[in-house]
């Protein structure tokens, strides 16, 4: 396996781009705790209830504990949420996350204080040991073949495949950071106009527990996250593309 | 993160029919996104014994176990893999042997090339290890397991 990192990352990035193409982006921390999950929630909810007043259980809570516990991945699913106007906060037994609505990204210096003010809530709701892991997600969507716009591509016989469906994932690291690049023109998504087809590049990037904490240097990680996520994408993205999605430049 | 859903929600987005795998194959196991060079890792340097024993930590018993919730330290598994990462074992001795401790961490012990014992015990700032040829034991930090993974298993 190569460790080198193939995406070349463009110095100067924009500040911006017209139409967004982000679908949501989730903020997550997996952790291990001291406390029982049956008390996480009340201890949360009493940190942020002001903002967040609205709680919906998550289908995977409707099983019995036990029968959870002896599926290691229903653990890492979130159970509750809690709503505010602009985002979704979910939490599991081993992960708590904030998440943007669809098609509502409100900008990174938004995302930026709603973590420090969650992180904050959650330190004094107290349940949370040791980090697991730490980082970030974000979902773009665009109409459309996006292979035809990326640095991106699969061959057979040396020849790229263009025009089928097609579906990619690896898994790529730098430094300490490890990123699930998911690309793929076959994908549905909820729009206001209903149903829409076209592409995904989902780009999930998170450090593991030797390099993270949640509540040291936390924050640091989810810019860091955040940060790598933005530079891969716009490494990727055809300069063609980038001038049709109207940058701007601070 | 990848197994991470929105199961109340819309999903951000779903995958047309064609790019859909709607059935697994029970001869493969798939490792998570970032488990493969792990899995791979345990089954060259511990075998399929050790392999075993550390995917059934991983995945049982992380969310605690015994009379006090005893939980499984991510830092002291992520330790036990950074060391295991430069560990090398003398062949022909007895298997190297995984266990879970009682203060959640995980400790590793094996023979070295004159049948005496090593033990290492990985916790959530590192390591403590003892070697009975020369009666040494110690600490180190997280920054220290490559090291010490070097100098145990020369």
């Amino acid at each position: 396996m190569s460790n080198v990192f193939p995406i070349q990352i463009p110095e100067r990035q924009p500040s911006r781009i017209s139409p967004c193409p982000i679908l949501e982006a989730v903020f997550e921390a997996r952790f291990v705790s001291p406390q029982p999950w049956a008390t996480m929630p009340g201890l949360l909810f009493a940190q942020i209830r002001e903002k967040y007043p609205e709680q919906n259980n998550l289908p995977v809570a409707q099983l019995a504990e036990e029968a959870r516990r002896q599926n290691p991945a229903l653990m890492l699913l979130p159970q509750i949420q809690f709503l505010s106007n602009s985002f979704v906060i979910q939490l599991g037994p081993r992960v708590v996350s904030l998440g943007t609505k669809l098609n509502a990204y409100p900008g990174w210096s938004a995302v930026a204080e709603e973590l420090g003010w969650l992180v904050e809530r959650l330190k004094a709701a107290g349940f949370i040991g040791e980090t697991e892991r730490l980082g970030a997600r974000y979902i773009d969507f665009f109409g459309g073949d996006i292979f035809n716009d990326l640095r991106l591509g699969l061959q057979i016989n040396e020849q790229p495949l263009q025009g089928l469906q097609t579906d990619i994932t690896t898994l790529l690291h730098r430094d300490a950071l490890a990123v699930r690049l998911h690309v793929s023109n076959g994908a549905i998504v909820a729009t206001k106009d209903g149903p829409a087809s076209g592409s995904i590049l989902d780009i999930d990037a998170w450090f593991g527990s030797l390099d993270a904490d949640l509540f040291g240097n936390g924050l640091a990680r989810f810019a860091e996250a955040h940060h790598a996520i933005k530079g891969m994408f716009f490494g990727l993205l055809k300069p063609e593309m980038l001038s049709k999605l109207s940058p701007t430049y601070e | 993160m990848t197994t991470l859903s929105l199961p109340n929600r819309t999903p951000a987005y779903v995958l047309v029919e064609g790019l859909q795998e709607f059935a697994s194959v029970s001869t493969v196991h798939r490792t998570a996104p970032d488990g493969w060079a792990r899995e791979e890792l345990l089954l060259r340097k511990l075998g399929a014994r050790g392999w075993g024993r550390v995917y059934h930590f991983q995945n049982y018993y992380i969310s605690g176990w015994g009379e006090k919730g005893q939980v499984l330290s991510p830092r002291a598994l992520d330790a036990f893999f950074r060391f295991m990462e430069t560990a090398s074992f003398p062949t022909g001795r007895s298997t190297q042997s995984v266990f879970l401790t009682d203060r959640g961490g995980v400790e590793l012990v094996w023979e070295d090339r004159n049948g005496k014992s090593v033990q290492v015990e990985f916790t959530g700032t590192g390591a403590e290890f003892y070697q009975a040829a020369t009666e040494e034991e110690g600490e180190v930090a997280v920054d220290g397991l490559a090291e010490l993974s070097r100098r145990l298993s020369a």
